[in-house]
């Protein structure tokens, strides 16, 4: 019934979905400092329906703009600090034996709320990674052969320090395809810097955020944004660009039909947020680099320092057609 | 900072290889021509700078290539003791290309390379045109054209790309090259020789025969001649092929003598019956000797002439394929008299030696009573007694024919045609020796014949009162299927079932006589693509009376018509897929706005450099973008396109201060 009602209601009511979007973006914009085109790719991955990870230096603001992400989007939120110790049980839950009862209950463990923000998650072992990846995957988790449902929606923002640091597990090629965008902070800009160096605690302003909208609006225009037009056009500018990354010698393994649908996703979502009249070859560009930066494989031999660099050269290589 | 001019940055690494490619293409023909250490040499300095680029080492310096160019030159001076020719030509070439190599730090050196490549090929046609040399040139020239793309390919280029351009270009290029060839007028002489590499012996029949020395019968599958008969092909055991006669004997080596001309030879026979015609296609065999069926009556070989013994040969050796009709009448009387002269010639043996065979002879000449009988019982001996035809025969020490007749009793056509002439003028009968060729393999989808190097054969001739020279083939008393099915089939008979052989099945059969009608088409129509042929040729396309000035016209304007069709062609490819309509209004407000739109640059971004170059006003770039941006990307909706279309033909430009 609520189906059809949001489907009856479309002109007017997507409207105002954009508008709780777009006060989401400031809000978070707020608390993270010049930051707005991350904040507008996270925004736009979990539009998507996408998990979200995101990878950079520690201090940089990674769990405040997950943590900030859950607020606004008044999500309930759970933070699971990855440790190389954890198991799985740590992360999916336990059953206990109630004597009272005399039967085994079971402990539902963080993974189960609609956000989940898996901190540092290349601390832990393949074996507990492995566990939040299946999760993110089929949505569900099974214990003790019992299938449990996750709730919905249901998003896990990941973050990572670069794999180059000691005593870390990096994610396997295959594992980094279930993020649908890898997003990089970076430093701020001095302006920004001045502002957090010179105000307040993030944290604490993290507790003033009220929530922009409920998760079923959430919902709602996840559905909305898998209604962003996607015209032929543009479908072949995606297929041209795939095509380059897998004839391309600077890359070793190119972007897989999947990949090629994680685009598109994500490229929707942005489209929607920007208020565009069907996905524009600028919404491709726009979330290129976080959405295959982490699926291409470069070539040993490319030039090119970094993911987004290669990114940026496939973007300038590919003509629009 | 000085710049280092011999250090290498890897930057070569895409192209080079492909580089070392084609020369390696181009250099695998003349490899067995080429002495050892040539080859070596090529393939060292190729090595040798593929690791300097892999290691982004230096580059030789200009002393040490230079002195190494000065060894390979006295080298190859020494190894053929001159530097002129196809074979020292091919070397030098080929040595050059691996010093080049070692200096190859640019594009430029690599086309300097890819130059001598292609060079390199071509001379392999100096050396010899088989059918399989023009899928070779196809291919090498490919693997060069691609190696060229490879050089100045962008990045992105993949080599699968790069070679199916080179495909292409070749395509475009191959009705060109075909026109060329065919009305380019022949001239009956060619502009030029070609000096030909005689140290390469062919194989082709010895001018002596030692049986016993070494026990070599030719096994190669390798063609000595076709035969087209005008008519009906002669019975296997008719086709004998007369090469050159052998009349001396010393005791172990039977010699022939110098091909001169005799100009009774041909009065000598008799013909009787009716003649056969035919024409045979001969391979190079760097030999005088012309093979005919015997006896050849006429010819239509230039410069070629009948010896004593009723052996053709050309005063000059046939260094390329020839072509050449015979007449000759399969039975004949030859030279009903012979002089005293001759036949102490022809019945001289050395004063000793072979001591066994000649008392057998003597005994069995009594016992006989007749010539005639006398031979019939030496076949007979041959046929009924312990005689094996192979073609491993033991090497036989002194006394050949006596160790040959009475302990091995093993051997080819040579030893029983060698035994027997022995045997002959033993006791008096005047005999000879003819090498040459029996039998040949009828192929039945080209009709014609095939001589192959394996069909070698000697045989003897006898002289008889009243019958002249008569042919007796002493191998036909051992091994008749050898002179019925040909020395193939005798051989695989022999040798294979040893060996555990079978016959060889009928599809890989099938296989070698289509192989061999390709190549009979290849010689005929391409390689015998002559002066002769061309006129024909031409008259056939309706050209009246063909000169050279005609063919010439011909060809120039096929040339340049096929270039415009051609290019014609590829501005049709070339021209981008059919755009649709918003695209073909956009591009028309890009080039109103004067400015380039770069590649994978969005309409958004464009629009924000067109408003600053300020070509048309900013309104006009913002509702042309939106416009086209809905029309393209948003929902099917005329309406967008309604109002770029509009928007594009509301463009007025802005005078440009």
């Amino acid at each position: 019934m609520q189906r059809a009602k949001t489907i009856e209601n479309l002109p007017t009511s997507v409207d105002a979905q954009r508008d709780a979007v777009l006060r989401a973006q400031r809000t978070m914009g707020k608390i993270i400092l010049g930051k707005d085109e991350q904040i507008s790719l996270a925004l736009a991955c979990l539009l998507a329906r996408g998990h979200l990870l995101i990878e950079d230096l520690p201090g940089l603001g990674k769990t405040i703009l997950a943590q900030s992400l859950a607020r606004t989007l008044g999500l309930t939120f759970r933070r699971i600090q990855f440790t190389s110790d954890m198991l799985p049980a740590d992360i999916i839950g336990v059953s206990v034996f109630r004597q009272d009862s005399g039967k085994f209950e079971f402990q539902p463990g963080p993974v189960f709320s609609q956000l989940v923000l898996a901190d540092e998650v290349n601390r832990a072992t393949p074996k507990a990674q492995s566990a939040l990846l299946e999760a993110m995957e089929e949505y569900q988790v099974s214990v003790d052969g019992e299938t449990r449902p996750l709730p919905k929606p249901f998003f896990v923002v990941a973050t990572q320090n670069p794999g180059d640091q000691i005593g870390t597990f990096p994610l396997p090629e295959s594992q980094l395809d279930r993020f649908l965008m890898r997003v990089a902070i970076g430093y701020p800009d001095e302006t920004s810097e001045r502002e957090i160096i010179a105000g307040d605690d993030r944290r604490q302003l993290l507790d003033d955020i009220e929530a922009a909208m409920a998760p079923e609006t959430l919902v709602e225009l996840q559905k909305a944004v898998r209604k962003q037009h996607v015209s032929a056009a543009l479908i072949d500018y995606v297929q041209a660009l795939v095509r380059h990354t897998r004839e391309s010698a600077d890359i070793e393994i190119g972007l897989s039909p999947r990949g090629a649908q994680a685009l598109v996703a994500a490229a929707r979502a942005r489209s929607f947020i920007e208020n565009h009249s069907g996905v524009y070859p600028d919404d491709i560009q726009a979330v290129f680099a976080s959405v295959a930066g982490h699926r291409l494989k470069p070539a040993g031999s490319t030039r090119f320092r970094s993911p987004s660099e290669l990114c940026q050269h496939v973007l300038d290589s590919v003509a629009i057609p | 900072m000085r710049a280092q001019p011999r250090g290498t940055d890897g930057s070569l690494l895409v192209s080079l290889p492909w580089t070392i490619g084609a020369l390696g293409v181009s250099l695998a023909p003349h490899v067995p021509y080429l002495a050892l250490w040539i080859s070596a040499a090529v393939v060292g300095c190729a090595a040798w700078r593929y690791i300097i680029e892999k290691r982004r080492g230096i580059l030789p310096s200009r002393w040490v290539r230079g002195g190494l160019a000065l060894v390979c030159f006295l080298g190859v001076f020494g190894t053929y003791s001159a530097i002129s020719g196809v074979g020292p030509g091919s070397a030098l070439l080929a040595i050059m290309a691996a010093m080049k190599l070692l200096e190859t730090r640019k594009r430029r050196d690599q086309f300097v390379l890819l130059f001598i490549s292609i060079f390199l090929v071509m001379s392999s046609l100096l050396r010899e045109q088989y059918l399989w040399s023009l899928p070779y040139l196809l291919i090498s020239t490919l693997i060069i054209l691609t190696a060229w793309l490879r050089m100045s390919a962008e990045k992105s280029e993949t080599a699968k790309q790069s070679f199916a351009t080179g495909g292409r270009l070749l395509l475009y290029a191959a009705p060109l090259a075909i026109a060329m060839w065919v009305f380019f007028p022949r001239l009956a002489t060619p502009f030029w020789a070609v000096p030909i590499d005689t140290s390469q012996a062919t194989s082709g029949l010895s001018d002596t025969m030692s049986p016993g020395d070494i026990s070599s019968l030719s096994m190669s599958d390798a063609v000595a001649f076709r035969v087209r008969f005008d008519d009906e092909i002669p019975d296997s055991r008719d086709r004998y092929w007369r090469g050159l006669v052998l009349t001396r004997f010393n005791g172990r080596t039977w010699t022939g003598s110098e091909p001169r001309i005799d100009s009774s030879a041909l009065q000598q026979i008799a013909a009787r019956g009716d003649p056969v015609s035919y024409e045979i296609t001969m391979e190079p065999t760097r030999q005088q000797w012309v093979f005919a069926m015997e006896m050849p009556a006429d010819w239509s070989l230039e410069r070629t002439f009948m010896g004593p013994q009723q052996q053709l040969s050309r005063v000059t050796p046939i260094e390329q394929r020839i072509a050449y009709k015979v007449v000759s009448y399969p039975d004949y009387v030859l030279q009903s008299e012979l002089s005293s002269l001759a036949r102490q010639w022809y019945t001289s043996v050395p004063e000793n030696g072979n001591e066994r065979t000649r008392d057998l002879a003597r005994a069995m000449r009594s016992d006989a009573g007749s010539d005639t009988a006398f031979i019939d019982a030496v076949l007979a001996k041959f046929h009924e007694e312990q005689y094996f035809y192979t073609l491993q025969p033991p090497a036989l020490g002194s006394d050949p024919v006596d160790r040959f007749l009475f302990d091995t009793r093993q051997g080819f056509c040579e030893h029983y045609a060698s035994a027997f002439a022995f045997m002959m003028r033993s006791v008096g009968i005047p005999s000879r020796v003819v090498l040459g060729y029996q039998g040949g393999e009828v192929n039945p989808m080209g009709g014609h014949l095939i001589v192959r190097q394996s069909d070698a054969h000697a045989w003897t001739e006898v002289w008889l009162e009243r019958y002249g020279w008569y042919r007796v083939d002493p191998t036909s008393a051992v091994a008749p299927e050898r002179i019925e099915y040909g020395a193939r089939g005798a051989a695989i008979d022999g040798v294979g079932v040893g060996w555990g052989f079978t016959a060889p099945s009928k599809l890989l059969q099938q296989l070698t006589m289509t192989w061999d009608v390709l190549n009979a088409k290849w010689n005929e129509w391409v390689l015998g693509y002559g002066p002769d042929t061309q006129k024909g040729f031409m008259e056939w396309l309706g050209m009246s009376d063909p000169s050279w000035r005609k063919m010439l016209l011909t060809l120039v304007i096929s040339v340049v018509s096929l270039i415009l069709v051609i290019s014609g062609l590829m501005m049709l490819r070339c021209r981008a897929p059919a755009k649709d309509r918003a695209s073909v209004l956009y591009d028309r407000f890009v080039k109103k706005a004067g400015l380039e739109r770069r590649t994978g640059e969005t309409a958004l971004e464009y629009a924000r450099r067109a408003k600053s170059h300020g070509t048309i006003p900013e309104s006009t770039v913002s509702s042309v973008t939106v416009a086209y941006l809905d029309a393209r990307y948003g929902p099917d909706d005329d309406g967008a396109l309604g109002r770029l279309k509009h928007a594009v033909a509301a463009i007025r430009v802005r005078a440009t201060a």
